[in-house]
């Protein structure tokens, strides 16, 4: 009985459904525990951010987003050859920012609901809370790991940056020079990551219908994002051109987005490049305390959405 | 490598409640879930059930769901303790959820994977490394009885072919127990029958405990060993399959016509008969009722077409009337 079973590959004859006896063969092997299960979950989530394992179409978004993103990295190479004086053609901390911010919408509107709204509209979530995990385990790993894909989306794009720059500068200091700009750029695509991921997934996990999920996340990113950059331009355009200052609401205006909360978190930290908002001044901790509630509610009210979640 | 266990044909005729049976696969004591400070969803319930495969009968809101949901450690009881294979529901769930199946009462598989993919996906979430989480998941599908169309995306499947997938997916782990709800549910009779049969073999041949939830009692007595019947929380009898449907203590008879006759010549006689169906119902006291029948019919020269002793169905489990029911089966366990 159990000869026959082993010796059955994968190319037994379509049968119709009908059952045959091939005898039951238990399983003696390994178990992994619970941190191996939630890693390989993650694993497969991030996959799945980016359509890996899946069939071609879910792979043309984030593909495409991915593409984008990192051009101005490739361009910035063929520039620093070809021009006599290697100077780089974008900074490492905000790098193209008005690129930057419609990719990543794009890619969390697109992606976030093929991580968390996927396992809600074919109701699977029970098969998951019956295995050896705990209920938190399920939010923590899709959190790791559309956190893990949007660090990608950021950090390759600076690393391209970098080398495309590096490879064409001479001497060991201007070497150094390019990587003491780099670190910073690196460590804030952490925060873009880290801020994303939790809104993105909390967002798209209000719906198991796709095209609400992917709305959502759209429309809370976008519009804050435009409210955000209208009232900016609104404070600064009230002043006129008689001050280098901007109004209390032109540095305050930037608090609406995630997007202009990291740029003006940046500049609190002592960004120099120019970015989306005036530099915040003495307003700078609002946007450190604002990132961090942004962290809050998106890590925070993710886990909260599945503890209260049924199983059945 | 076959069929470790065989416990599952050797279970027979154990004694209901009682004391915890030695190496019972279920256990339940005082087991109370109350929602919102409204419903019992579970009232009290007491139980043991032994390996092999046991029937979870109750019509729909007797509390069946809760109950699995008890067991495998998702759901806290309000008052009472549970162990399953030895680990308790309150504080060993993950434990518990480790060497158990489960296969949810409604569609949960999503339609754009194909079998394969699915099933061993969610092998490795049962802790499976990857490559075992391949093979058993080719396993799991065969036993099911899904060969080429395992590579095809779920949502071209019909629903026989989707609940075989449910099952699949729950056996992948390869538990030492499965809890199936509703495992027929939306299924045509001859998908429903396979279903069954299905379950049947995986507990005689493959000696996985199953417990079945259904409130089809024809498909419980099908298939099971023992039954554990719920009703609004409560245990209404917990016992093996075949002491439930044996003869009871009723004498049925049937003539072709002259009925109300014999009733009356048999109430004459010291019965007391009561209309069933076609024909008369009486005690039976001993040999000598028989005697009592058959004079009483040839006396009155009524053609006789049927004489037998009734057999317990499992509907009288939840007969609304509590005394007949209990007085039908013989069973004073019935509130």
């Amino acid at each position: 009985m159990s000869a026959s079973a082993s010796a059955a590959g994968p190319g037994v004859p379509a049968s119709g459904g009908v059952i045959h006896d091939i005898g039951y063969r238990s399983y003696a092997g390994t178990r992994l525990g619970r941190a191996a299960i939630v890693r390989a979950l993650t694993w497969y989530s991030l996959r799945s951010a980016f359509g890996l394992g899946r069939g071609i179409k879910a792979k043309i978004v984030p593909v495409l987003a991915f593409v984008l993103m990192c051009l101005p990295a490739v361009i910035n190479a063929a520039i620093v050859a070809l021009s006599n004086d290697h100077t780089r053609q974008f900074s490492y901390d905000t790098y193209v920012p008005g690129l930057r911010i419609l990719i990543l919408l794009l890619f969390i509107a697109a992606q976030a609901p093929e991580l968390v709204s996927r396992d809600l509209r074919s109701h699977s979530l029970p098969l998951y809370f019956a295995r050896p995990i705990r209920r938190i385990d399920y939010p923590v790993a899709k959190l790791a790991a559309f956190f893990l894909a949007l660090l990608i989306m950021v950090e390759v794009p600076l690393l391209l940056l970098y080398l495309g720059t590096v490879t064409q500068v001479h001497g060991g200091s201007a070497v150094w020079a390019q990587t003491r700009e780099l670190i910073p750029g690196l460590l804030l695509g952490v925060a873009w990551a880290a801020v994303l991921a939790g809104l993105g997934l909390l967002l798209a996990s209000f719906s198991g219908r796709r095209a609400f999920a992917t709305g959502a996340a759209a429309v809370f990113f976008f519009l804050t994002w435009t409210l955000a950059s209208l009232l900016i331009h609104i404070g600064q355009g009230e002043l006129g051109g008689s001050q280098g200052h901007s109004l209390a609401l032109a540095r305050l205006a930037g608090l609406i987005s995630p997007f202009t909360v990291l740029d003006g978190f940046r500049l609190w930290l002592g960004g120099t490049t120019p970015g989306q908002v005036p530099d915040p001044g003495h307003y700078g901790p609002a946007y450190g305390v604002m990132l961090a509630v942004f962290l809050v509610i998106g890590a925070g009210g993710l886990i909260a959405r599945y503890r209260k979640m049924g199983i059945a | 490598m076959s069929a470790q266990h065989a416990a599952g044909a050797a279970a027979p005729g154990r004694p209901r409640p009682g004391p915890p049976a030695a190496g019972a696969v279920i256990e339940a004591a005082g087991l109370s879930k109350r929602y919102a400070g409204t419903i019992n969803a579970l009232d009290q319930l007491t139980v043991a059930v032994a390996p092999g495969v046991t029937g979870l009968v109750g019509a729909n809101g007797a509390g069946k769901s809760t109950l699995i949901k008890i067991l495998l450690g998702l759901l806290e009881p309000t008052s009472g303790t549970a162990t399953v294979l030895g680990h308790d529901c309150a504080t060993a769930g993950m434990q518990i959820r480790a060497i158990t199946g489960y296969m949810p009462e409604h569609d949960c598989l999503p339609g754009d994977l194909s079998a394969t993919e699915f099933v061993t996906h969610l092998g490795r979430m049962s802790g499976l490394p990857a490559t075992a989480a391949k093979e058993r998941a080719a396993d799991s599908l065969r036993h099911v009885g899904l060969y080429e169309e395992r590579y095809r995306q779920i949502g071209t499947y019909s629903t026989g072919m989707k609940q075989r997938v449910k099952l699949a997916q729950a056996l992948a782990g390869d538990p030492r127990l499965l809890l199936l709800d509703e495992p027929t549910n939306g299924l045509d009779p001859g998908g429903r029958s396979q279903m069954l049969e299905l379950i049947a073999r995986i507990g005689t041949e493959f000696g996985i405990s199953i417990v079945v939830a259904s409130h089809l009692l024809g498909e419980i007595e099908q298939i099971c060993d023992h039954l554990v019947a719920i009703d609004a929380g409560r245990l209404l009898r917990a016992d093996t399959i075949s002491s439930v449907t044996g003869v009871s203590q009723i004498l049925l008879i049937e003539v072709d016509e002259g009925t109300e006759k014999l009733a009356v010549e048999l109430a004459s006689r010291g019965l007391a008969p009561a209309r069933h169906q076609r024909g008369l119902a009486v005690q039976l006291a001993g040999e000598q009722t028989y005697d009592v029948v058959r004079d009483a019919i040839v006396d009155l020269g009524l053609p006789l077409t049927r004489m037998e002793q009734r057999r317990h169905r499992l509907e009288e489990l939840f007969r609304d009337d509590a005394a007949t029911a209990a007085q039908l089966t013989g069973d004073a366990d019935v509130r």
